[in-house]
């Protein structure tokens, strides 16, 4: 912007759309405080401005209005806690309401806090209570299966005793045990066993056992039940297999390692009577507590519910307000503050043809927010390269954030994206020609196309979004590819006669050497694409291969001159004449006088049937350039030719090497005197002659210069064969397309069909298609867009691509919508 | 239908193109200097594919040999 002719309707043609990107300038706004936050919003909304942050040296909590984004992250972290609960809940938020009821951000801020208080209050009740409840269900738990085990363990006492009794009648048993009739016999000896009873978890009460086992040593008795259905831990709220425990002890000290262990193991322990009256009054009054719990719990989760959906209600619209408040102070912090604290100087870059609507948007905000005073806004010189804003609409965009992916354009270049949005899909479907291919790809991209109103506002997944994004692309791709398929005669791989008659007919009526000599050209050569005779002889794969590689040589040439030429162009536009006279113009001739010439040789060839070999033409030019070519030569004088493109191939190498480095220095030399003089003149703009200054006065370094240049010409001369090869992959791809696509329908569908059996029709048929979409349309179609991807990237964008620029990025709040969560 | 003729088909279908772009959406020339050059860029690329197919089919050196019994 600092050199005017440069800026300015550039050098050399009609301004395009999408060829340069936008104009911009950088701006200044001096706003008053009293209307920022306004203003800002304004500019939010018109998205058309990107601040350049004036404190990079502060800390985020040096900053003006550090406490305000620390609130707007505090009601940020309440929202997402009211969404979680939500979720949690299986509550979905409102869509946003059309209607913008207007809330303000302090009432908001109290509103949101009470809000979360109430909820968090509701919560720990629900929770207490829930808590106690799965512990009432534990200890029910509990005395249900301590109480079955004391019970059984009683009567098969009882029944024990008796038997004891028996025995004692009947003396003389030898096998009556001796002990047992003793402790029978005594019971004043009988010590008082303590016990305890609880729940461990089911996965350590194996662990449990031993280690109480251990502790005890042995005295100690255990006794586990499995209780079948997992229980809710009151602790942590899991289900968790648990098993109902008795323990019993003996001695105080036991018991103290019993307490341990049991709280080491998470075992809940719960009081537990012998008394069989005092159990069944228990289990009743846990029961009626357990539905008393219930319905509070039911009530206070309806309450939490309600006030959940209430939020529900207006969620969507706080978030945006909140996240929109902290997007507008996070881009007043990049402003400064002025000496006198009473305004804020922003400085940012913003199109030029934006320059009316920001300013309106200015205005409009002085006056909505009662300012006394009006703000600034001035346009600022400066040297720094300003940021890349292409204007794309709906279909531009995916193809220019292919070549963005790549890198973004330097400010004003020539924008590749222009011809991608042609050659990018047609390079695809060179590869993947094969209109029954493209037909299925043409309707897959009209049903995401039909349906993109719908699509766009929902949440799609990673690929689909990703498909999505691309559907004009792939229908571009799909298109082409109906062409190219027709071009190629490949339908599903089966050629139709749909322009006439094929040109070849067998020699004789008896057509005996058909098979063996071949067919004849009969008639005029097939109107459009390939003769569809060709298709299942044996000499197809020689004629497609031939075919197919020139082909490829010939696109290749014709791109890389394309992207020669977008060199010319920017180099006119930049006003850069050295450009031109010592790089556009050698490497134009370097490349013609090499693969120009080939792809004359193969016209040629073409047009007049000759048999020469063109890569022995090719190789012995260099070789031996002036030895007579014999039966190779083509036409006349060629070998004259040959010797004024290798001269000329020859002279370009130099030519691009050294004139510029030398020109460079010499104009750098002519620029820094120059200045020196003319510094004296100019008063008035000297701030303007001191931003120039400092920017020439870096240091002109010969030996960088031309080292750069030598990697430069290095590049080309070595790139224009490696990229030529390079273009090959069309054949490659192609030809693996077609062969592919043959061997399912040949080997799949027509095999099946020979059997003449239903059943086994269809499995070929089910087979064919999946296949077809599996592998064809879904792998070869990534495949192809991948070879097309890096053709413009490498072979196309080199010749002329700086792509070191940096995106505008402008403070909207539509883009901040967009990139949530 | 030879060379000549369909280049000029694949001529004029480029300029019926261009010029119902034109009529129907015009939205000031760097616009349809853009689509201009989007179709000048289709149509020479769907031009040359033909061509190079065509041509090469033109003087064949090799000819169909078909199939015989497998």
């Amino acid at each position: 912007m600092a050199d005017p002719s440069r800026g300015r309707s550039g050098g050399c043609c009609p301004p395009m759309d999408l060829m340069r990107s936008e104009e911009m300038q950088l701006v200044q706004v001096i706003v008053p405080i009293e209307s920022s936050h306004l203003t800002i919003s304004y500019l939010g909304d018109l998205g058309l401005l990107q601040f350049k942050d004036l404190n990079a040296d502060k800390s985020p909590f040096q900053r003006t209005y550090a406490n305000q984004i620390k609130r707007c992250g505090e009601m940020a972290r309440k929202l997402r806690l009211f969404r979680e609960q939500m979720t949690k809940a299986g509550i979905s938020s409102a869509a946003m309401a059309d209607t913008w009821t207007h809330v303000d951000f302090d009432d908001l801020e109290i509103k949101l806090g009470e809000l979360e208080a109430e909820l968090v209050e509701v919560n720990a009740n629900n929770e207490k209570l829930q808590r106690t409840y799965n512990e009432l269900l534990e200890y029910k738990l509990v005395l249900q299966k301590t109480g079955e085990f004391f019970y059984s363990a009683q009567s098969s006492a009882t029944a024990q005793q008796r038997e004891i009794g028996a025995h004692q009648v009947g003396i003389g048993s030898l096998e009556s045990p001796l002990l047992e009739q003793e402790m029978s016999s005594d019971p004043s000896k009988q010590v008082k066993l303590g016990f305890m009873c609880g729940l461990v978890p089911k996965e350590k009460s194996m662990a449990f056992e031993r280690i109480l086992f251990r502790a005890t040593r042995g005295n100690v008795y255990l006794k586990q039940v499995q209780i079948d259905e997992p229980v809710t831990d009151p602790v942590s709220g899991e289900k968790v297999a648990k098993n109902v425990f008795v323990v019993f002890y003996s001695g105080e000290r036991a018991k103290i390692k019993i307490l341990k262990i049991c709280e080491a193991f998470g075992a809940n322990r719960y009081p537990f009577t012998e008394d069989f009256g005092k159990q069944m009054q228990m289990t009743e009054e846990v029961s009626g507590r357990i539905t008393e719990l219930k319905t509070t719990i039911d009530i206070g989760l309806l309450h939490r519910d309600n006030i959940l959906k209430n939020i529900a209600h207006q969620f969507e619209q706080w978030n945006h307000l909140v996240r929109r408040e902290k997007s507008i102070f996070h881009t007043l912090n990049m402003l400064s503050l002025d000496v006198t604290k009473k305004c804020l100087v922003g400085e940012g870059w913003c199109p030029v043809f934006a320059t009316s609507q920001i300013q309106d948007a200015l205005q409009r905000a002085t006056f909505d927010s009662n300012s006394q005073v009006g703000s600034i806004f001035q346009v600022l010189q400066t040297g720094e390269l300003p940021p890349t804003y292409f204007q794309t609409n709906k279909f531009t965009t995916a193809f220019q954030e292919i070549v963005d992916a790549y890198g973004v354009a330097k400010y004003q270049e020539a924008n590749p994206g222009v011809f991608t949005i042609i050659t990018f899909p047609f390079l695809f479907a060179v590869m993947f020609g094969d209109w029954g291919h493209g037909l299925c790809l043409l309707v897959a991209t009209l049903l995401l196309i039909i349906r993109e109103k719908k699509l766009s506002s929902q949440k799609l997944g990673d690929i689909m979004e990703m498909t999505f994004g691309g559907r004009y692309v792939i229908l571009m791709m799909s298109v082409f590819s109906i062409y190219t398929g027709l071009i190629y005669n490949e339908f599903f791989s089966v050629p139709f006669e749909l322009f006439g008659p094929s040109a070849y007919a067998c020699r004789d009526a008896s057509c005996r050497d058909a098979t063996t000599e071949g067919l004849i050209k009969a008639r005029r050569t097939y109107p459009f694409g390939v003769d569809p005779k060709w298709h299942g002889t044996r000499s197809e794969l020689p004629f497609l291969n031939s075919l197919k590689m020139k082909m490829s040589i010939l696109l290749g040439v014709a791109q890389m001159n394309l992207g020669i030429f977008l060199s010319y162009f920017n180099a006119k536009f930049f006003g850069n004449s050295i450009n031109i006279w010592y790089q556009f113009v050698p490497q134009l001739i370097f490349l013609n006088s090499l693969f120009g010439y080939l792809s004359l040789l193969i016209i040629v060839k073409w047009c007049t049937g000759s048999k020469a070999d063109l890569y022995h033409v090719m190789i012995y030019m260099f070789l031996s350039p002036t030895d007579e070519l014999g039966e190779n030569a083509l036409f006349p004088g060629q070998k004259m030719l040959q010797l004024v493109l290798l001269a000329l191939a020859l002279i370009s190498v130099p030519w691009m090497l050294f004139p510029k480095p030398f020109l460079l220095k010499k104009q750098h030399q002519e620029r820094h005197q120059g200045q020196a003089y003319t510094m004296l003149h100019g008063n008035d703009n000297s701030l303007e002659v001191e931003d120039n200054g400092a920017h020439d006065h870096e240091e002109f370094e010969f030996s960088e210069v031309f080292v750069h240049q030598l990697i430069h010409t290095i590049e080309f001369v070595l790139g224009a064969v490696s990229n030529t090869a390079s273009y090959l992959r069309l054949w490659a791809l192609s030809l693996a397309h077609s062969e592919l696509s043959t061997v399912f329908y040949e080997k799949v569908l027509l095999l099946a069909w020979g059997f003449n059996n239903v059943f086994i029709l269809i499995i070929g048929f089910v087979v064919f298609i999946f296949a077809t979409i599996g592998v064809l349309l879904v792998m070869e179609t990534l495949s192809a867009f991948l070879h097309a991807l890096r053709l413009h990237w490498v072979e196309f964008q080199n010749k002329f691509y700086e792509g070191d620029g940096y995106k505008f990025a402008p403070f909207s709040f539509t883009l901040l919508s967009a990139e949530d969560d | 239908m030879g060379f000549w003729s369909t280049t000029l088909i694949f001529f004029l279908a480029g300029v019926v193109a261009s010029l119902s772009l034109r009529l129907c959406c015009n939205r000031g020339p760097s616009t349809n200097l853009f689509h201009l050059t989007l179709i000048i860029t289709a149509t020479v690329c769907c031009w040359m594919m033909w061509a190079i197919v065509y041509l090469a089919q033109m003087n064949p050196l090799i000819v169909p040999v078909l199939n015989g019994e497998k």
